[in-house]
């Protein structure tokens, strides 16, 4: 992929969390870049920053705690992070839509689905007549596999099951063919069969609108069925990117092996312990000198402690990076 | 739905019988009733002072004689067992016959009805003037949350909290009424009331009712602005209230169109209690302003041993507040679709 088809660039991205006491830097200066059409994942530990990274890009931080220092988010020419409130309007929902992780709680448990999903026209589309409104509603509820539309319409979302109201959250997203579609763990709380049934719909549908999507989980298996490349993250940090092939056949980063190696596998003998990280993440109030993931590293050594990795581009198109000092040595 | 609603239509009989019971019967048992009473204003009366001691003295020697005594015991119903007098007292209620006032003689509903329509004013406009002030300022510091709006209206919230209804009363009326004469210092009405024109009228009952209202007021205030508050909160951080900004909208408009109806789900779950504004009142606060209303007129009738009108303000009162607690319901399931309640 050119670098000419870049839609999304994160650049230097600095997020940080005022709490009462005092105040943690939960993205570090992350940068990155989505491109047209692809499907980017980013996976990592729990709390290493991947919804706030998807919360940053929508401008919908927790106000006033979460904020961004620096960095710039630059949309088809415009740094995002510079909008006017107004212009966020414009983009949010239309151009740039997100899933939650939650379906249970991310649907308004007072109104109908139909007058939530006729909301996106009003907002983006105000001219839009009711009926034509109606019609685009039972489309897209058909789209994303919803039976009886019409019915589904004058339902209370406490009358669906998970699975229905991801759906509905999906149609919510992608109502106005948005260029983008962040998906912030859609599926983590769904059951297995439940949870490919919406993979494949999200693939299907990807394919149909063709816009690119960010799919964030922690589950490195959903990513090698969804992705075409991802971004390993580690407390704030981004520490390896890759295209999926390259980081299934060749991981770089000594976390990513550990992820790879904790994926439970069907051909290993089920008696045998699956591999984990030993160790927590580190507490992002006070984050060690040196690498981040160190304290955790089977391969630290005096140096590693001493300078943040820088991120290092190790192909020819930049497009995969690692930020580890050993990464040389260890690939041999 | 209607079934859930008519069974607890039918549940307030039970209930009703229960509470009624209760305190028919422990009115026969404290001592002091009203025939006591009547003996004791009539010795008074008569001078006789040494038979005061003891109520077996009293009655030996009172002025009254056994058949006079045994006349009142029955007019009371004091001569039958507890349970029959209640069922003849039961019937008569279901006759809507209250009975009368051993104090003043009149029927128990004359004192109710007289003092019905100042009651229900008051009632109902503490009841109006909370809502349209504590919901509004509840919004306000929500979303003004640590500004110092909201921190300034805390502490005077909570001045308000900690002072009860009475000493705020007579804190208001020894400032605004006493030393600034901005307000009359007790009463409903002027003296020269009938002779003003009808706006006069409204004019002049809102000038006397400022002050009690502010007594009144100043207990639910902060309960209900922080309930208010704090729903309100809660609601603006929920996944849902996210969901319709990432659609687009803007925070404002989230917040009327999708936080707030969540957020009055709480204050929906005792609106139905309003019903009871028709009995509201402290007795304290209607002394200090000498306002003749229903919490005045349930103390001195538990004082004086009026029976009769303590019964009749408890039948009143407990069926307004069970209806009250239907309507309640009522309410949360008008707001609240996840709330059906089973057949
Ligand atoms: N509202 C908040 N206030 C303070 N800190 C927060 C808040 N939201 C997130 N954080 C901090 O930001 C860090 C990253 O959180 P984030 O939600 O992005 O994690 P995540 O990678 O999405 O994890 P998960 O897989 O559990 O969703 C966490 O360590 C958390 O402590
Ligand atoms: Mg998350």
């Amino acid at each position: 992929m050119a670098s000419q088809d870049v839609l999304l660039k994160v650049e230097n991205l600095t997020t940080s969390f005022k709490t009462d006491e005092d105040q943690i830097t939960v993205l570090d200066d992350i940068s990155f870049n989505l491109l047209h059409g692809e499907s980017l994942g980013i996976v990592g530990e729990s709390g290493c920053g991947k919804s706030v990274t998807a919360l940053s890009i929508m401008r919908l931080l927790p106000k006033p705690a979460g904020q961004v220092e620096k960095g710039f988010i630059t949309y088809k020419g415009d740094d995002i992070l510079t909008l006017t409130t107004k212009q966020m309007h414009t983009i949010r929902g239309k151009k740039i839509a997100m899933i939650f992780q939650e379906p249970m709680t991310a649907l308004n448990p007072v109104h109908r689905i139909g007058k939530q999903l006729g909301e996106i026209y009003q907002i983006h589309f105000p001219d839009m007549s009711e009926e034509d409104s109606r019609t685009a509603q039972i489309d897209i509820l058909n789209k994303v596999g919803i039976p009886a539309p019409e019915k589904r319409l004058r339902e209370y979302p406490h009358q669906l099951s998970g699975g229905m109201r991801q759906r509905v959250m999906i149609a919510m997203a992608l109502s106005c063919k948005p260029d983008i579609l962040i998906a912030d763990e859609p599926t983590t709380a769904l059951d297995v069969t439940t949870q490919n049934q919406i993979l494949n719909l999200m693939r299907e549908l990807q394919r149909e609108i063709k816009m690119s999507i960010i799919f964030i989980t922690h589950d490195l298996g959903v990513i090698a069925e969804m992705c075409d490349r991802v971004l390993v993250m580690y407390a704030g940090k981004i520490v390896e990117q890759a295209s999926v092939n390259e980081l299934f056949a060749s991981p770089r980063h000594p976390y990513t092996k550990g992820l790879l190696d904790s994926i439970p596998r069907l051909d290993t003998p089920s008696k045998s312990r699956l591999e984990v990280i030993e160790g927590l993440v580190p507490n992002l109030k006070n984050i060690p000198k040196g690498c981040r993931f160190r304290t955790r590293c089977d391969f630290e050594i005096e140096q590693c402690g001493v300078t943040d990795p820088v991120v290092e581009a190790i192909s020819e198109d930049s497009s995969r990076t690692v930020a580890c000092i050993r990464w040389k040595e260890l690939s041999k | 739905m209607t079934a859930y609603f008519i069974r607890r239509f039918l549940l307030i009989i039970p209930t009703f019988l229960g509470i009624t019971i209760l305190v028919f019967t422990v009115t026969r048992m404290v001592p002091g009733g009203p025939i006591e009473r009547m003996l004791t204003e009539a010795q008074m009366a008569s001078g006789d002072q040494v038979s005061f001691q003891s109520n077996n003295q009293g009655i030996a020697g009172s002025t009254l004689s056994e058949s006079q005594l045994n006349q009142l015991k029955e007019y009371y119903g004091f001569d039958k067992p507890v349970l029959e007098s209640y069922g003849i007292w039961l019937k008569n209620i279901l006759l809507l016959d209250l009975g009368y006032s051993t104090r003043y003689g009149e029927p128990v509903w004359e004192s109710i009805k007289q003092r019905l329509p100042i009651s229900i004013y008051y009632g109902f406009m503490t009841m109006l003037l909370t809502y349209v002030v504590c919901i509004p300022l509840g919004i306000l510091k929500a979303i003004k949350h640590k500004t110092p709006i909201d921190n300034i209206s805390s502490i005077l919230v909570f001045i308000g909290y900690a002072i009860p209804g009475y000493v705020a009363g007579i804190i208001v009326i020894t400032i605004f009424a006493f030393y600034l004469e901005w307000f009359p210092l007790s009463g409903f009405t002027s003296n020269n009331f009938d002779e003003l024109t009808f706006f006069g009228k409204i004019g002049d009952i809102i000038h006397h009712s400022v002050l009690p209202l502010i007594a009144y007021m100043s207990g639910g205030f902060a309960v209900m602005t922080f309930l208010m508050k704090n729903s309100l909160m809660d609601n603006l951080a929920a996944d849902y209230v996210r969901t319709a900004m990432a659609k687009g909208l803007e925070f404002k408009t989230a917040v009327v169109k999708h936080a707030f109806r969540n957020s009055i789900i709480p204050i929906a779950t005792n609106f139905g209690e309003n019903i009871t504004i028709f009995l509201a009142g402290s007795f304290l606060i209607e002394k200090i302003f000498n306002i003749d209303g229903f919490g005045l007129l349930g103390y001195e009738s538990l004082v004086e041993r009026d029976y009769p009108v303590v019964m009749g303000i408890l039948v009143i009162g407990s069926l307004l507040s069970l209806i009250g607690n239907i309507l309640s319901d009522i309410t949360v399931a008008l707001v609240d679709p996840r709330v059906r309640f089973g057949g």
